[in-house]
């Protein structure tokens, strides 16, 4: 169903990106890890704002080179004069960006508990459970983003359609909520928001009422993606 | 088959079949639709209305099977970011499961193309030439090649042709468009020609090559007196230069002998014949054709 030979030339593509953005989480992680005892905090610090926001720069930039652009310079054409199937196509790009993000967030993860490992505080298995939860929330949030961009991409012939839809709506997931920071007035604005339904706050805080939040995120991408599929498959190419 | 962009763009009723082993030409100024029939024997678009079939095969349902038997050089080329040539060749030969870079290599000898340029820095006649291995490097029964020779010299445009004529020689199966008469000339079989979408005409070129029933003759005469004189004869005068003594004549083989009669007793300092091309048939068939802009 997924072609090796295209994944491995995905992998080729857009592995500097995926470094740079793997190694900046794992580093600040590292960093909080050490420093900062506390997991609740870190979520309130860290957690909160940033990955979400290189979540956003990681899915608009290769959610658009791994379809859109493809078609928009004429390379796909390449692809699609071998025996391989626009349905295999698409699911070795989906396999690619979604495996990038679940391994992105497995070294987070990682990288946050072996630090705290070192730290003088210590760890515990809260800690562990919290840090846990935090990168699943991160990893399903990142599932609806790379999903709403690779649909995106599944539709247009152009790059820049797909940046101004699919990363327009993400980049709007991701400001309304600060948006909303700035009144109290405003506060509903961010429930506008898919971004909303991670909420690192509410984790901290040990409620319970998470895991449907983050079956929504999760359901938002697999939907996403299979519309994608579909779309690619059926549509007209200009190679 | 039917496909329509709206504002006139598009193809419209074509019906066409091309057999095994023959070389087939499309030809038609820029926009007249030879790039979207080849896109849809790729099975990248799809027809609104009718179907296309190659080995009885639906060209948009099957697509990825049929690319097996298909070396495809598109209109536009634009190669992946792989570094060089050859490792371009090892990428396509890799989605096609295929390890020998044999054919590749004899390719790029005959084609004069040092592969191993990285494709950025590649001109475009280096790039042309490295689209054309890549077509002909998995031996596919069937090439379809959208204007294959683009930006080669007419050295390398002469290699090519000879390429796609050796291919026939094998048994391949050759549909080929372009916007050049001459190119097309040298190597079909049959020839299409298409006007905004639709297809006017198909010519068979052993019918055009030299085998015309009518046939047009260029006469020159050494004095005024002889030239005028001829004209008074009944030939069909196509054009005429009284300055040279000089007429360009169309005549029926069947009355051929009556010319040579008529020029026996006349001083004539040269006679030649314009052999037809396709090109001329062609411009003939434009103007008379009804299809306008829609």
């Amino acid at each position: 169903m997924i072609s090796a030979t295209l994944l491995k030339q995905t992998i080729r593509e857009n592995f500097a990106l995926w470094l740079v953005i793997a190694l900046v989480q794992a580093l600040l992680l590292v960093i909080m890890g050490l420093t900062v005892p506390n997991v609740a905090m870190t979520a309130l610090t860290y957690y909160q704002l940033l990955p979400s926001i290189l979540i956003g720069i990681y899915v608009i930039i290769i959610g658009n080179n791994l379809l859109s652009q493809q078609v928009d310079r004429g390379t796909m054409a390449y692809v699609l004069s071998t025996p391989i199937r626009r349905t295999s196509v698409s699911a070795t790009q989906m396999v690619f960006f979604v495996g990038s993000l679940l391994l992105m967030f497995v070294l987070g993860a990682a990288a946050h508990i072996f630090a705290m490992n070192f730290s003088e505080a210590g760890i515990t298995t809260e800690d562990v459970e919290l840090i846990l939860k935090l990168n699943i929330g991160l990893f399903t949030l990142a599932l609806a983003f790379s999903g709403i961009v690779f649909c995106a991409s599944s539709i247009f012939n152009l790059s820049k359609h797909t940046i101004a839809v699919g990363g327009g709506l993400v980049a709007a997931f991701l400001l309304l909520p600060i948006v909303a920071m700035f009144s109290e007035e405003f506060n509903w604005i961010k429930d506008l928001s898919i971004a909303s339904l991670y909420d690192p706050m509410l984790l901290a805080t040990g409620a319970e009422g998470f895991v449907w939040k983050f079956v929504v995120l999760a359901a938002i991408g697999i939907a996403a993606y299979g519309v994608g599929t579909v779309v690619f498959a059926r549509r007209d190419l200009p190679l | 088959m039917t496909k329509d962009f709206k504002g006139g763009r598009g193809i419209f009723d074509i019906d066409l079949s091309v057999h095994e082993g023959e070389i087939f030409g499309l030809v038609g100024i820029n926009g007249s639709g030879k790039t979207t029939m080849i896109r849809h024997l790729m099975g990248f678009l799809r027809p609104q209305h009718g179907r296309c079939q190659i080995m009885r095969r639906d060209c948009w349902q099957q697509a990825a099977r049929l690319k097996n038997a298909i070396g495809y050089i598109p209109g536009e080329i634009s190669f992946p970011e792989v570094g060089s040539g050859i490792d371009f060749f090892k990428l396509q030969a890799a989605y096609r499961e295929a390890r020998n870079m044999k054919r590749a290599e004899k390719l790029c000898e005959r084609f004069n193309l040092d592969a191993s340029a990285n494709l950025r820095r590649m001109s475009k006649g280096m790039k042309q030439k490295t689209a054309i291995v890549t077509a002909f490097m998995s031996d596919p029964k069937i090439l379809l090649l959208d204007e294959g020779t683009t930006g080669l010299d007419p050295l390398m445009q002469k290699v090519f042709t000879d390429l796609v004529k050796e291919e026939r020689h094998r048994g391949k199966t050759v549909f080929m468009s372009s916007h050049m008469f001459d190119e097309l000339e040298n190597s079909c079989d049959r020839v299409a020609f298409l006007k905004n979408g639709h297809l006017i005409d198909i010519v068979e070129l052993s019918q055009l090559r030299g085998n015309e029933r009518v046939k047009e003759y260029k006469l020159g005469f050494a004095n005024n007196q002889d030239f005028r004189s001829f004209l008074e004869h009944r030939f069909k005068v196509v054009a005429r230069h009284d300055e040279h003594c000089q007429a360009t004549i169309d005549i029926p083989d069947e009355d051929i002998n009556e010319l040579f009669r008529v020029l026996a007793v006349r001083n004539v300092s040269y006679i030649t014949q314009k052999p037809q091309t396709l090109e001329s048939y062609f411009k003939e068939k434009y103007n008379a054709s009804e299809v306008a802009w829609s």
